[in-house]
């Protein structure tokens, strides 16, 4: 191709630098280090001098390692992860599958909007918590309960960003598709639903991570299993070491949720990612 | 205001009339453009070029009047219309290949006519090498050149331009005017475009129309009939520049 003025690529990629000791001392990773290894030694002389009766993270890790061979109320450790999980997961996609759609239509369509939102709203503010005891007056204290606070968490987000992923769509981009004789259902499926999809995923980052929260209420409150029983055992028994591996497993595992929703994004987003190979 | 007695007429504008309540913005417009012809629309700013524009292809109602394609009253589902807007508007989510794809796919075209089309006219262009690119990857002239390409390849019976280049810098505007004008020479279609740049209308038109201010009719015609590729320091060019400049200044 002939190379000229306006053929210009936009270039997303830095200039290699040389390795020097600033650029090392100043390289994202190096530092991501640093303030993961001073964390954990400010954990570790407070807990060793004995101060707001932490667990030294050493005896955190030993203790989570333990926890995998020696069985907790039936369950290792991975088996109460699982139990944690498989809650989310049930209880999200019930969320989401609902929730998205309904947005959707929300933005979509005047009619349900006008019927939807007003309830809706007065919904949206009460913190899904709060559902607890009706949850259990409904679902008993079994597994439904539980699914049912993480439903309740996860629906809301998703339908208030799938809602907003098509109001905020540039009116056009409409333009574009009417002035070419597009129709209503084309507009809807050519530049509704893709331009809405990053605000949909969005949506279901935030619906993750309340749904951690709603796993760990309802844990707390009533179960023989997963993270939030985990976190609970350890205080009845005094044993910060495991109330604090508890919660460090609960970061590690909902971080893996999140990025492994980000790389769906990235799979589904394409032109949401850098360039590659420039 | 008819277009030259030896073309075929292609869009008749019929008293053309837009009123915002009581505020009259279109004036009784009527004029003619041929086949394959190349207009350009210059006016004061404010003029109620875009409010013109947005009627022509129907995005908004027109108060009174008619506006007829081969005889036929317009319309944007049975009609080839194309249109490049200002702000340069690319589905970010496109690659450039199926964004200039996209308006063939809109109008239903056959697949096999598509790829065909679609490769004779990102070579065209000059947009094959980075066909596989999404808009944000590339720069903002290029994300106009993809609108412009996009408009081309529907076959528009009429393709509306408003102030397409208004926001790039010169060098890079007389280079897309080239480009333009060779587009047009090579594919046959009969283009509206709206400037508020008197040298770029001169530049690329067959015919000028001048609107008045508000409420707004056509105020003057000129004819260019210069050689292509013109020069902007032409003596004849310059004089045909200047005329246009007295029409948009004394109303």
């Amino acid at each position: 191709m002939s190379n000229t003025i306006a053929d210009e690529i936009v270039h997303h990629v830095k200039e290699r630098q040389p390795l020097t000791i600033w650029s090392v001392l100043g390289n994202e990773y190096f530092l991501y280090c640093v303030s993961f290894i001073s964390f954990l030694l400010i954990w570790h002389f407070i807990a060793a001098a004995g101060l707001l009766g932490l667990a030294t993270p050493e005896a955190t890790i030993k203790e989570m390692i333990r926890l995998m061979s020696v069985k907790l109320a039936g369950k290792n450790l991975f088996g109460h992860i699982w139990a944690s999980s498989r809650r989310i997961l049930i209880g999200f996609a019930i969320g989401a599958a609902t929730g998205l759609p309904l947005g959707l239509f929300m933005a979509l369509n005047r009619y349900v909007n006008a019927i939807v939102k007003p309830v809706f709203d007065l919904f949206k503010p009460m913190p899904p918590i709060a559902w607890i005891s009706i949850s259990i007056l409904w679902f008993g204290i079994g597994e439904p309960s539980k699914v049912f606070i993480i439903v309740i968490g996860s629906f809301v987000p998703c339908v208030l960003n799938a809602y907003a992923g098509i109001r905020i769509i540039d009116p056009e981009l409409y333009d574009v598709i009417r002035v070419l004789g597009g129709n209503r259902r084309q507009e809807i499926f050519y530049v509704s639903f893709p331009a809405a999809l990053p605000a949909l995923f969005a949506g279901i980052q935030i619906s993750m991570s309340v749904a951690w929260t709603c796993v760990l209420a309802a844990e707390l409150v009533s179960s023989r299993s997963g993270l939030g029983w985990i976190i609970i055992r350890g205080m009845k028994l005094t044993k910060p070491e495991l109330v604090l591996g508890g919660m460090a497993v609960i970061a590690i595992v909902a971080w893996i949720f999140s990025a492994a929703t980000s790389g769906i994004e990235k799979l589904l987003c394409p032109w949401k990612r850098g360039i590659k190979e420039l | 205001m008819g277009a030259s007695p030896d073309r075929r007429v292609k869009i008749q504008v019929k008293n053309l009339t837009k009123r915002f309540g009581d505020l009259l913005v279109l004036n009784n417009i009527s004029f003619d453009v041929a086949d394959g012809e190349f207009i350009s629309i210059v006016g004061p700013t404010g003029c109620g070029k875009t409010t013109f524009l947005n009627t022509l292809t129907k995005l908004i109602p027109a108060t009174e009047g008619s506006i007829l394609i081969d005889g036929k009253e317009a319309d944007p589902k049975t009609h080839n219309l194309a249109f490049v807007f200002q702000e340069p508007t690319c589905l970010p989510w496109r690659t450039v290949r199926d964004n200039v794809a996209f308006g063939m796919e809109v109008k239903g075209f056959p697949k096999d006519k598509l790829e065909e089309r679609l490769e004779y006219i990102l070579k065209l262009v000059g947009l094959s090498d980075c066909a596989n690119l999404y808009p944000n990857q590339i720069s903002a002239s290029m994300v106009q050149r993809v609108a412009v390409a996009r408009a081309f390849a529907v076959e528009p019976d009429l393709l509306l331009m408003d102030e397409p280049y208004g926001q790039l810098d010169v060098k890079l505007r007389y280079y897309l005017e080239d480009e333009l004008i060779r587009l047009w020479e090579t594919l046959k279609a009969t283009v509206i475009f709206v400037t508020h740049n008197i040298e770029e209308a001169v530049y690329v038109a067959e015919r000028i129309l001048v609107l008045s201010n508000k409420p707004t009719t056509i105020k003057a015609e000129v004819h260019v009939d210069l050689p292509r590729p013109r020069s902007l320091v032409d003596p004849k060019f310059i004089e045909i520049r200047k005329k246009v400049t007295e029409l948009i200044r004394w109303w």
